[in-house]
């Protein structure tokens, strides 16, 4: 199968970055990890190398969700893009912005000095994280955003083909824009500014982020088993529907312990517990389409989409639901357990997504029949192994965490340099594992359709 | 159910729960002031140097950050003021374990973060951190305890000294003191503790004769 439209090729300037910042991510969270079990081993501090650690990760998701959304918006419109040649320019905007800013971050991490505020801005670091970008890259990353969606809509207008699937990929995508605005309100009061920084946070990755992906699956199953569009659409509705139900008051969870009102207790309890609801349906439903037998041509494709609904599902729903109540909260809470879910979560939900997207329409721009899948598959369980052998460390160190500090009263260094330390090791052990995954799937998307191989998937018309 | 319905169910619920949402916003923010102090101008100065030496980039403050290094929104109940000034500017110049690099934080900025992390410390956080459970049951009641060991806890020692894997990381750790030093040489120390270490971040103990004297008895103990 072949690309109907030319410029549905710009999508594959957007997966090559993602793909490399995934590469530079890893081997970040490889040098924090190592960071844990000597504070001193590289000559840039904990603090910058998490910032890059973390900025990559939202950097090459968007960046690749970008490139998604350029793909299927060609389709679900059956036409060209309203712009090219903006759509480039949007293209390098991103690049360059997210390389300066991580430059910024960088000089700031050997100069702390020079991140001294100007007319009351920092100029390299804010200091929120997740958000750390500078408020001269959040106006250039809105641009960029504005500029996407711009082009989105105008292609849409082009042949007015208002498909469920892209309505609900260009809601999601202007949900995402407007939930990024209030994480440039500078606050004097901490409270106020989790207060705020949580709706950035929590409502892309449980509300904004969730529609993009509940919007590519459904994109996804039509391509890989030729689903009927009735019956993918109508999940795909309920599926969101229920995310934002859920996820939008879920936002209360993060507002426990903060300085907020107690009533967010009950709210966020009651609401984020349902938060893997959507979730398992998400799975029910790729089982349940894919399961039928049928002449399924993108194996790869098909395993990574399936994979990505379950791991979501148990990243991002179980190993969430089993501290969101504030009962357990009240203990867990700033403890390693949320770093062991936020790692699980963000690769069973968002980084597989991506991949799945790759697999999925890579070979189409590339213009290939037929590729080895073999490559893939080692990737995906380099991969995912090591991604579920770091949680498990990650939450062992939580556990005993939870246990000495917040029960027994012990100090939070003495946990961490004795009574954890064999966690660190294992953990950074296994991230070398994910690394190894993460090499072989990078290799697979440069050389994918490029090489000649025996035949064993076809990609048939 | 019908696609259009599933469609409406979507859109309208979603509109629904975002409506609720901004309400409970808007209460929340009616709220807020009267759960931490009004902030003056030095702990808005303090947050700022905060954000600037992105400090939650490794620690965490009301239970959010980066988990590297320890939580920072009850520090001002456990350091003197003086002692945390200190470290900022300086950290392995206090306690050469230290994982906290020199940022070269100014006597300025640590008078205000000082300022900022003793607002912190006062915020209604719905009581988290909780007080340590095990802790609490396992704690001998007063009328068992030595005098020594009750005026241990009421001077606040364990906030530095670790007895026994209990307490804080910052000073030595007292659990085999007893081997080391003598009477005459605790209570020297206790009186005056740069005489005997120079430039010890240990503060003069300010009590009376027989008290010192209970407490270097309990510190004999330690074997």
């Amino acid at each position: 199968m072949n690309i109907k439209h030319e410029s549905q090729r710009i999508a594959h300037s957007f997966y090559t970055f993602a793909v490399l910042l995934f590469l530079v991510q890893v081997v970040v969270g490889i040098i924090a990890a190592l960071q844990f079990i000597w504070p001193e081993f590289f000559i840039l501090n904990f603090n910058t190398i998490r910032t890059i650690h973390i900025n990559t990760l939202i950097v090459w998701l968007l960046v690749g969700l970008m490139g998604a959304t350029y793909y299927v918006i060609h389709e679900e419109s059956e036409t060209e893009l309203w712009s090219l040649p903006l759509a480039k320019f949007q293209f390098w905007l991103t690049v360059v912005t997210s390389i300066t800013m991580v430059l910024g971050y960088i000089y700031m991490g050997i100069n702390p000095q020079a991140n001294s505020p100007i007319f009351g801005i920092n100029p390299l670091n804010e200091g929120r994280e997740y958000i750390e970008a500078p408020r001269w890259a959040d106006f250039l990353i809105v641009v960029s955003l504005l500029l996407f969606l711009f082009n989105c809509f105008m292609t849409v207008r082009k042949t007015k083909r208002w498909t469920g699937i892209q309505g609900t990929l260009l809601v999601g995508i202007t949900f995402l824009v407007i939930m990024y605005l209030p994480g440039m309100i500078y606050t004097k009061n901490l409270i106020r500014d989790q207060f705020w920084w949580w709706w950035v946070i929590h409502l892309w990755v449980e509300g904004a982020w969730e529609i993009i992906a509940g919007a590519l699956l459904a994109f996804m199953l039509m391509k890989v088993v030729n689903a009927e569009r009735g019956v993918v659409e109508k999940w795909m509705f309920v599926e969101v529907g229920l995310v934002l139900f859920t996820g939008i008051l879920g936002t209360g969870h993060h507002y426990y312990w903060i300085g907020t009102p107690e009533y967010w207790l009950l709210i966020g309890g009651i609401f984020s517990s349902l938060e893997p609801v959507p979730l398992l349906l998400m799975v029910w439903n790729a089982l349940k389409t894919t399961g039928k037998p049928r002449n399924v041509t993108n194996k790869p494709g098909l395993y990574y989409i399936v994979a990505n609904t379950v791991l979501s599902f148990v990243g991002a729903g179980l190993s969430g639901l089993i501290h969101t109540l504030p009962q357990i909260n009240k203990w867990t809470h700033g403890t390693q357990i949320t770093t062991a879910h936020s790692h699980l979560a963000f690769f069973g939900a968002y980084i597989l997504l991506v991949i799945s997207m790759i697999y999925v329409t890579l070979p189409a721009i590339r213009g290939v029949k037929d590729y080895n899948p073999s490559r893939a598959y080692q990737s995906f369980w380099w991969m995912t192994i090591s991604m579920i052998l770091i949680y498990l460390t990650t939450t062992g160190a939580g556990m005993a965490q939870t246990y000495m500090e917040r029960l027994m009263g012990l100090d939070y260094v003495a946990v961490k340099i004795t009574y954890n330390m064999w966690f660190w090791v294992f953990r950074a052990v296994f991230g070398v594992g994910f690394l190894i995954g993460v090499v072989i799937f990078v290799m697979d998307f440069f050389r994918l359709g490029r090489e000649s191989s025996p035949v064993m998937t076809t990609v048939a018309e | 159910m019908s696609n259009k319905a599933a469609k409406n169910l979507f859109i309208y619920g979603s509109i629904f729960f975002f409506v609720i949402f901004l309400a409970l916003t808007f209460d929340t923010m009616e709220k807020l002031d009267k759960r931490a102090p009004a902030i003056t101008e030095a702990v808005n100065a303090g947050k700022m140097a905060w954000h600037k030496y992105d400090c939650i980039g490794c620690h965490t403050i009301l239970g959010n950050g980066s988990y590297f290094s320890p939580d920072l929104t009850r520090t001002a109940n456990k350091m003197p003021k003086e002692y945390l000034k200190q470290y900022l500017m300086n950290p392995k110049a206090l306690n050469q374990k230290a994982a906290m690099p020199n940022l070269g934080i100014t006597s300025e900025e640590a008078e205000s973060l000082a300022a900022f992390l003793d607002w912190t410390s006062r915020i209604n956080t719905n009581n988290w951190p909780p007080k340590p459970i095990l802790a609490k049951e396992a704690r001998i009641e007063d009328k068992d305890m030595t005098p020594g060991q009750r005026l241990y806890r009421s001077f606040g020692c364990s906030n530095c000294h670790v007895i026994k894997g209990i307490g804080g990381a910052t000073g030595p750790d007292l659990t085999r003191v007893g081997n080391k030093r003598d009477k005459a040489w605790l209570i020297g120390y206790f009186k005056d503790p740069r005489a005997y270490i120079p430039g010890t971040v240990m503060p003069a103990i300010n009590m009376s004769d027989a008290d010192m004297e209970q407490l270097t008895e309990y510190m004999l103990t330690l074997k």
